[in-house]
């Protein structure tokens, strides 16, 4: 039985070749997610080993999170470097520099700037020509005297810099002028940061990389032999307690988990989607071999009737199916190779560099690929097995071979209570306010009851259409009589359709409410007029002036922000700001007590909302934020930065303001610098004169234009921000979803193509009384714009149906405003995929050559 | 024969009483030659046959399997193109006609039956019916929509799909469809092949009426003696040629004349 299985493989390869794309197309999505994923990983945690390799201790701001400010005081390395047993340690700075061009324009993206570490023990680059940046004396931002800058090895190659040349680079405190004195790399690679790697000299670094403070990012330690335990318990004892002593197993182990922390959620939504893609293969293979089985019915039936059991028969079938499949995934494995490097290739063309090149093929990622490709083929391939098992001797005997299953009571019964049950129990939710808890059930009901009641749906479907079809002619009647010949396959051919749509269409209409509903909410807040923000690497008190001193500009309110520790070591994020000058430049506004407590520097305001944003664990740490005081009255114990408590009576409570909701708690200068110690700015809040919002948005870009990291948002970004944020992830997870509307149009091609097969005879008799090949490729095409619509309608309409009750669940305040455009969009992809499904079927159905085809038995 | 200069349809064929020069014949190929294959799998299925088929006549196209006659029927009816010669459809020379035309041309002017898959399965026995006159888009005459489907005897049953016909029923349908378009010429082939006598006695009955009340033109393809009995020209095919020819035959004379070709 496995030599005929073999042979009917070959002799209908050409019917197979649907399924097979089925499959590769889903397992090359899958495998190019696994792949790309794989080599990002491995870029982005391997250079933490080399980078690190040495660092026995590091001493980092208690409560660190990435991209906090720089705030290792100079004094903690000067104290670590005294202490017995400490062998080196050095600061480690790093902040955004990028090279500039002729007209300032940027010449490299990404580029980091970052402090030379003389210590050959904890320097993980080489100087592989000319020598380490020196300190340069007296050289101001843009001054007279240039900055010595070593760049690394592929920035120089890229743009053509070798010892001595002179550059223009933009830092977080502006343009500087620089000259080349060295070229690096990290351990034989390039450069230690993706998109390359600028070095000063320590005291440059601090007053370019970090304005406003003289901090470093942490402090990597290399302890004598055998004695890292000893230097940590001396240094956690010594250190002032706003920095911590980890030591360096643990440390790399963090920084590795915060590299690959995107890639590590990129990976599992990929392959989400990949599985979704090949839920929609499983039915273009279910259909597939229901009509192989069916056109091989009589063959079946003598199999049968020479003596085959009905299990040889299955099992016949499965074989071909794991035969298939395993093909198909090995196909599918290269074509996602060719797929990742397709997708580097195209984001490069755009210059954006995923880290990582070449491809990561992990022997876990080929068996997942063939595993997966293989079992969901087998088990697509299950029904019609057991179907054809069922084949009954005297059957080879009759004559037509028709597939009139798909209509039975059962399935009628089964497929109209879930349908019927599951729109129940969604209206009952929207409606009657059932417990949303009923919402997943209702769904659920609703999505087996479209699958299984789906030939009956096909079937009612045509007969709508049957009167408006008469009318426009026979070939319109016909395509639609033809749709329901075989309910069942027109409605599982529709079904892939409907699975990738009906996602869009969900995605979409929950995703423009909520985005429309929390953009609305945003707006309401007041806010400021611009924010002028940096990153980690604070705002020199230069730019602060300019800020200030800008034309137009009627309040500029600088905030220094970190986090501390409260007495029990949890995390409090702290603000600092001139409050007079924070009241003029934005809408803050005491709900409860007031401000003025503030402002003499005795007590704290916090969010009136602030309840809602204790809890959850920051990024690569186990340590908790701290729930915030929500009434005015209450003392929150805070350690200060000389390491002693200081109780901080809250002396008020904010309206809820946008300025106000990333201030979070609200202290003077004075007593933030107690608390948190010298702490860059990181924004400046701006108010303007009236009438004068534009002229100064473009005053403050030139002001800003050279300093890295330092960018003006209008101060509603926030609303604009949140809005593009909803586009983004609607507009991708809709991409993501193509995947499976495109294997959906390979099953509608694979239908139509099966179809236009059986009815070979019948084509050539057509074209035999008189129908042109115009007329017949018409009819094709209006029947596969018939199942298109089909699945679109069904897909779009359960859609926006879930959509509806989703939002409904969710907040009666959120009104579904169904953007009807892209729904209209969504509807006319649909109908046009059937119309590019049917462009080959078509073709074949011209082609019959008359004489043959009813020759053919 | 139409033209002096042409040789005759075989050597052994009595030459048929020539017709006037003026005749107007519904269908005829001359010199058609129609080849499968190349070299040593080429198949002469027609070698160079002449012959004409007289308006108002019903002919029938004898021989045994291989011997060309569904070929000469096809390629006759515009179904299939010749290898070599030409082929008319009344005055129109259907060898030099592009697809279109000639698809065209088989809707309004050639009406057909074959043995089976004659209907389409989805529409009704009416819509069968008019389903060449659908495609040109006109509407049959009523009067006649009613004599034809009166004469075949299914006033009852026309609105029933096909599945729900017995096969003598979709094939007196299938007759209905030829005759409702009064086309130049009909083609059969084999139409009672998969039928039991009794069935196969109405279908032939009806076809021979057509001819001989409406002066209809009929060409049938079949290897059975008692169909072709109901023609009035038998025409002998083997080996590609024309080898006898058969006027106002009967079921012996049938009989003798296939004996005796050895058929």
């Amino acid at each position: 039985m496995l030599r005929y299985a073999l042979t009917n493989l070959r002799a209908n390869l050409t019917r197979l070749i649907s399924t097979a794309l089925a499959v590769i197309i889903g397992i090359g999505f899958l495998a190019a997610g696994l792949m790309l994923t794989d080599a990002m990983r491995a870029a982005l945690t391997g250079t933490v080993d080399l980078e690190y390799a040495r660092v026995d201790l590091v001493v980092e701001p208690a409560g660190a999170i990435e991209g906090g400010p720089a705030s290792v005081p100079g004094s903690v390395l000067d104290a670590v470097r005294a202490t017995d047993g400490v062998a080196a340690a050095a600061g480690e700075l790093t902040g955004p520099v990028n090279l500039l061009g002729r007209n300032d324009e940027s010449l490299t993206s990404r580029a980091q700037g970052r402090s030379w570490i003389d210590d050959d023990e904890l320097d993980p680059l080489s100087i592989e020509s000319g020598r380490a940046p020196r300190s340069a004396t007296g050289s101001t931002t843009d001054g007279d005297g240039d900055v010595e800058v070593a760049v690394d090895r592929g920035t120089a190659e890229d743009q053509d810099l070798e010892v001595g040349s002179h550059v223009r680079l933009a830092t977080p405190s502006g343009p500087v002028a620089a000259t080349v004195v060295g070229v690096t790399n990290l351990g034989g690679q390039d450069a230690l940061d993706d998109g390359g790697t600028f070095s000063f000299a320590p005291t440059d670094a601090t007053r370019l990389l970090a304005p406003g403070t003289g901090g470093w990012t942490r402090i990597l330690v290399a302890t004598d032999e055998g004695r890292t335990r000893a230097v940590a318990d001396t240094l956690r004892e010594d250190l002032p307690r706003s920095v911590e002593v980890q030591d360096g197993d643990r440390f790399r182990s963090d920084q590795r988990a915060m590299s690959a922390g995107l890639v590590d959620l990129l990976r599992p939504l990929l392959q989400g989607f990949a599985y979704l893609a090949m839920f929609v293969a499983a039915f273009v293979i279910f259909n597939t071999f229901s009509v192989v089985v069916t056109q091989r019915f009589r063959e079946l039936a003598l199999i049968r009737a020479v003596g085959g059991t009905p299990a040889q028969v299955r099992r016949s079938l499965l074989f071909e199916g794991a035969v298939i499949g395993a093909v198909s995934s090995a196909i599918g494995i290269v074509f996602g190779m060719g797929l990742a490097f397709a997708v580097q290739a195209i984001l490069g063309a755009f210059d954006i560099r995923l880290p990582g090149a070449g491809l990561s093929v992990r022997p876990w990622t080929i068996v997942l690929c063939l595993t997966v490709g293989t079992v969901v083929t087998v088990l697509s391939v299950f029904v019609p097995a057991f179907r054809a098992g069922r084949t009954k001797p005297v059957e080879a005997m009759r004559d037509a071979a028709v597939d009139h299953s798909g209509t039975s009571t059962v399935r009628a019964v089964i497929g109209g209570s879930a349908l019927a049950l599951g729109l129940a129990l969604l209206l009952g939710v929207r409606l009657v306010g059932l417990t949303s808890w009923l919402l997943p059930p209702g769904a659920l009901l609703l999505f087996v009851g479209v699958l299984v009641g789906g030939p009956l749906v096909a079937r009612l479907f045509a007969g709508a259409l049957r009167v408006p079809a008469r009318r426009l002619g026979l070939t319109a009647r016909l395509a639609v009589d033809n749709t329901v010949r075989n309910p069942r396959r027109t409605a599982t051919t529709a079904n892939a359709l409907v699975i990738g749509l009906f996602l869009v269409t969900v995605v979409t209409v929950s995703g423009d409410a909520l985005k429309r509903f929390t953009v609305e909410k945003i707006d309401e807040l007041s806010a400021s007029d611009y924010i002028v923000a940096a990153g980690a690497n604070g705002i020199s008190p230069e730019l602060v002036a300019k800020v200030q001193g800008t034309d137009g500009v009627a309040a500029g309110a600088p905030i220094r922000q970190t986090v501390v520790l409260d007495s029990s070591g949890r995390m409090v994020f702290l603000s600092g700001a001139d409050i007079d000058l924070l009241r003029r430049s934005t809408g803050l506004a005491a709900e409860d007590g007031s401000i003025d407590a503030v402002a003499d520097g005795t007590g704290a305001a916090v969010p009136a909302l602030a309840g809602a944003s204790g809890g959850g664990a920051g990024p690569g740490e186990d340590r908790s934020m701290a729930p915030l005081p929500t009434r005015t009255g209450s003392t929150m114990e805070l350690v200060a930065a000389d390491g002693t408590t200081v109780g901080v009576p809250v002396v008020a409570t904010l309206k809820p303001e946008l300025d106000t909701l990333l201030l979070q708690v609200v202290v003077s200068d004075e007593r933030f610098t107690e608390l948190a110690g010298d702490q860059p700015v990181s924004m400046i809040y701006v108010r303007v004169d009236p009438g004068q919002a534009d002229a100064v948005g473009r005053r403050l870009n030139r002001l800003v234009a050279g300093h890295t990291g330092v960018e003006v948002q209008p101060g509603n970004f926030l609303g604009q921000l949140v809005g593009q944020v909803f586009d983004f992830l609607i507009n991708t997870v809709n991409a993501l979803l193509g995947m499976s509307v495109i294997i959906a149009l390979v099953g509608i091609v694979n239908t139509l193509t099966l179809s236009i097969i059986e009815r070979r005879r019948e084509l050539g008799m057509v074209r035999a009384l008189g129908m042109t090949r115009q007329q017949v490729g018409r009819m094709v095409r209006a029947e596969a714009v018939l199942i298109g619509t089909l699945g679109t309608l069904i897909g779009v309409g359960s859609g926006l149906l879930l959509g509806w009750v989703l939002i409904g669940s969710l907040s009666a305040e959120i009104a579904l405003e169904v953007n009807w455009a892209r729904i209209t969009l969504v509807v006319l992809l649909g109908v046009a995929a059937g119309v590019v499904a049917s462009i080959l079927p078509a073709r074949r159905a011209t082609r019959v050559e008359m004489v043959e085809a009813m020759a053919a038995t | 024969m139409t033209s002096p200069d042409l040789p005759p349809a075989a050597p052994t064929a009595p030459v048929p009483p020539a017709p006037a020069a003026t005749i107007a014949w519904a269908a005829q190929v001359i010199g058609a030659t129609k080849v499968y294959g190349v070299g040593e799998a080429e198949v002469r299925a027609l070698d160079g046959v002449t012959v004409g088929f007289e308006p108002g006549r019903f002919t029938a196209i004898m021989g045994p399997s291989g011997s060309g006659k569904s070929t000469l029927m096809q390629c006759a009816a515009g179904l299939d193109r010749l290898t070599a010669g030409q082929a008319f459809i009344g005055d129109v020379d259907i060898t030099r006609l592009t697809e279109k035309q000639l698809t065209l041309l088989r809707r309004d002017r050639v009406g057909f039956v074959f043995q089976q898959f004659n209907l389409l399965p989805t529409l009704t026995a009416r819509e069968n019916i008019t389903f060449p006159l659908d495609l040109a888009g006109r509407s049959p005459d009523p009067a006649w929509m009613d004599q034809v489907v009166a004469t075949v005897g299914l006033g009852d049953r026309l609105d029933h799909k096909p599945s729900e016909l017995s096969g003598g029923q979709q094939q007196r349908v299938a007759v209905a469809r030829a005759l409702v378009e009064r086309p130049q010429i009909i083609f059969a082939d084999e139409p009672t092949g998969n039928l039991d006598s009794r069935s196969s006695a109405e279908i032939l009955t009806f076809m021979a009426r057509a001819v001989a009340e409406q002066a209809q033109t009929v060409v049938m393809v079949t290897h059975d003696p008692v169909a072709a009995s109901y023609a009035g020209r038998i025409l002998f095919l083997a080996d590609g040629r024309i080898v006898d020819e058969l006027l106002a035959p009967t079921r012996e004379s049938i009989l003798a004349r296939m004996g005796a070709l050895g058929i």
